[in-house]
């Protein structure tokens, strides 16, 4: 391992800038709020609007938008380190668009409209019933090219249904709706979306993180870490789990968010020394400090309706992924 | 012409438009009229229902139109060129936002189109309809239906001292900022619209955050429940609002109420009246 050792202290400092940034999000919102109040309200249990609030409404938003953001971070760093592409992002195997397609698929089943949470959990079945289909086509014998083949393929194929469904919706108000949706919003997000969300991504970020050893080996090309004792195909169906159980709920959630996944491990990648199994966690921290911020942006920015936030994070990742090819070229 | 007896108005209308053709004077009034607007479906079906030719899929379905009864009868079309003129019409209606591109094709083989309006007022509304009754030929009709818009919605107009704070939470295409029809319906259900007080503009849902912290006592939902699946429903479970209950009254309102102007209206301005009564009466009991 050649390359700048990692700042010791780049983890809690990234930790701590996430903790700034909730606060921060809970903070601000959309009319001034008496916070310390507010607390005073929650703990002594009385029910005002300013709770209501603060409980209800601005600390599930800041926790889904740090909880989103470090599961796109991670996803993406070890999608990244698997692929040995820098290109690589969450969405590259499929998993976001089957999770945007099983969200829309039980929104105009009508099951969105039976029970809570009906949407979310459409969102979980789409990413984890991908993982059984890229199993199916890309499982044993295919190499990581035969991954990426089908995750373009799953991709298309959730996005035509999506769009198919949006054709057929009974209701041209709700097909307007699903399009803002897809776009990616943390707006009115409550406990019920963390709680559902926060285990499955969890155990998501529990099982990428437990790769880390596995991708440092396979820097040094796939024959050389099978022969150190890593099996690929292990580490491939670990990956592709986890990201379906972490990414799967942040879709459900939040709707597409593109480029968290794609630049943070970019801006942390020289911070690291270029190992891709520390880049994992500070991956996930950077993920989630750009979405906080993403976040605070779009309600700071006075345009009316506010921006979604998939707009806003393309808007600046985007340009930033046009320098990263400039400097590819100029390097190369 | 009144709604439930469709048979027999399209038997009426049979022999009315056969009979139309030798009448002097109303010889230019069109009489095989396709209509590729809902909101022009509805006011076609309304004053002409003999004369329609065709009117679109949307108007049959009773959760996005007022007069799928009266269209029961009547041929449906998709907008599309080729099937408006298989219907060989002497006058097509169309939409202010109906699409281009059809509307040229069907100029351009010769079709006449008449592009109906949007009215952002009462006085826009009355004026839509009495100038369409006037281009059929049936004045008379036009100013039967203007008076019965009127009558009816004076009948649910409420002018009170005390009037709830009420907004729209998810505008699904109807503009509710000021200076527009829905805001006038708002405003005689004897509800007070703060969507002028929070900048809403046009499009854009507002967050749950700014309806909590506005006060508000009304909260119209621009959806029908059960209806059809709208993500509005979906927000209306977050615990933030079911937290509100007690201080929040729920008005759906069928955005076929007010999409278009005509009599049923009076029927969304009923239903916020009547949450704005309820409103009224929790009043003191929410200030204890």
């Amino acid at each position: 391992m050649t390359g700048p050792r990692r700042p010791p202290a780049l983890t809690p400092t990234l930790a701590a800038v996430t903790l700034v940034l909730v606060a921060a999000s809970t903070a601000i919102g959309y009319a001034p709020l008496d916070i310390p109040a507010a607390f005073a309200d929650w703990i002594a249990g009385r029910e005002t609007v300013a709770q209501i609030v603060l409980v209800e409404l601005r600390l599930p938003r800041a926790l889904s938008g740090a909880l989103v953001g470090f599961s796109l971070g991670i996803v993406g760093a070890a999608l990244q380190g698997l692929l040995r592409n820098p290109l690589a992002d969450p969405g590259i195997i499929g998993v976001s668009a089957a999770a945007a397609l099983g969200a829309v698929v039980a929104f105009y089943t009508g099951l969105a409209a039976t029970f809570a949470l009906a949407l979310p959990l459409g969102g979980i079945a789409g990413a984890l019933l991908s993982t059984v289909v890229i199993y199916a086509l890309a499982g044993r014998g295919t190499g990581t090219m035969g991954l990426i083949l089908a995750g373009v393929a799953l991709s298309s194929l959730c996005g035509a249904l999506t769009a198919l469904a949006l054709n057929l919706s009974p209701n041209p108000f709700a097909a307007m709706e699903i399009v803002f949706w897809l776009m990616g919003s943390l707006a009115d997000r409550s406990w019920n979306h963390v709680l559902l969300a926060a285990p499955l991504m969890a155990l998501g970020w529990a099982i990428t993180t437990s790769t880390a050893p596995a991708l440092d080996a396979l820097t040094l090309g796939e024959e050389t870490a099978e022969s150190l004792g890593f099996s690929i195909a292990v580490l491939r169906a670990k990956i592709v789990a986890g990201a379906a159980l972490a990414v799967g709920p942040a879709v459900a959630v939040a709707g597409a968010i593109g480029f968290i996944g794609l630049v943070a491990p970019h801006l942390m990648r020289p911070l690291v020394g270029h190992r891709p199994g520390a880049l994992l966690v500070v991956s996930g921290l950077a993920g989630a400090v750009l979405t906080l911020a993403a976040d605070i942006a779009v309600r700071l920015i006075p345009v009316q309706p506010e921006l979604k936030l998939g707009v806003v994070t393309a808007l600046i990742g985007a340009p930033f992924l046009m320098t990263l090819i400039l400097r590819l070229r100029r390097t190369a | 012409m009144r709604p439930g007896q469709p048979l027999a108005a399209a038997l009426a209308g049979l022999t009315l438009a056969l009979a139309a053709d030798v009448r002097p004077g109303v010889a230019e009034a069109p009489q095989r009229i396709v209509s590729i607007n809902l909101c022009a479906d509805e006011l076609l079906l309304r004053l002409v229902p003999e004369r329609v030719a065709s009117v679109t899929f949307l108007a049959r379905d009773p959760t996005a139109s007022t007069v799928a009864d009266l269209a029961a009868g009547v041929p449906v079309n998709h907008g599309q060129p080729e099937e408006v003129m298989a219907f060989a019409p002497d006058l097509v209606v169309a939409g202010r936002f109906s699409a281009r591109a059809p509307l040229r094709s069907l100029q351009r083989v010769g079709e006449e189109v008449l592009v109906l309006g949007v009215p952002t007022t009462f006085a826009e509304a009355r004026a839509l309809i009495t100038d369409l009754a006037g281009r059929l030929g049936v004045p008379e009709r036009g100013a039967a239906l203007v008076a019965r818009m009127e009558d009816d919605i004076a009948a649910a107009t409420t002018d009170p001292a005390q009037r709830p704070r009420a907004v729209v939470l998810s505008p699904n295409g109807v503009t509710v900022g000021e200076g527009s029809l829905v805001a006038e319906l708002i405003e005689r259900a004897g509800l007070h619209n703060v969507a002028a007080e929070l900048a809403v503009d046009g499009y854009g849902r507002l967050p749950l955050e700014t309806i909590v912290m506005a006060g508000i006592e009304v909260l119209i939902v621009d959806a029908e429940p059960d209806a059809f699946p709208a993500l509005a429903s979906e927000l209306l479970d977050h615990p933030a609002l079911k937290r509100l209950g007690r201080r929040i009254t729920l008005a759906p309102v069928p955005a076929r109420l007010w999409t278009c102007a005509g009599p049923q209206m009076a029927d969304a301005v009923s239903l916020m009246a009547a949450a704005a009564g309820e409103a009224r009466a929790r009043r003191p009991e929410a200030d204890r």
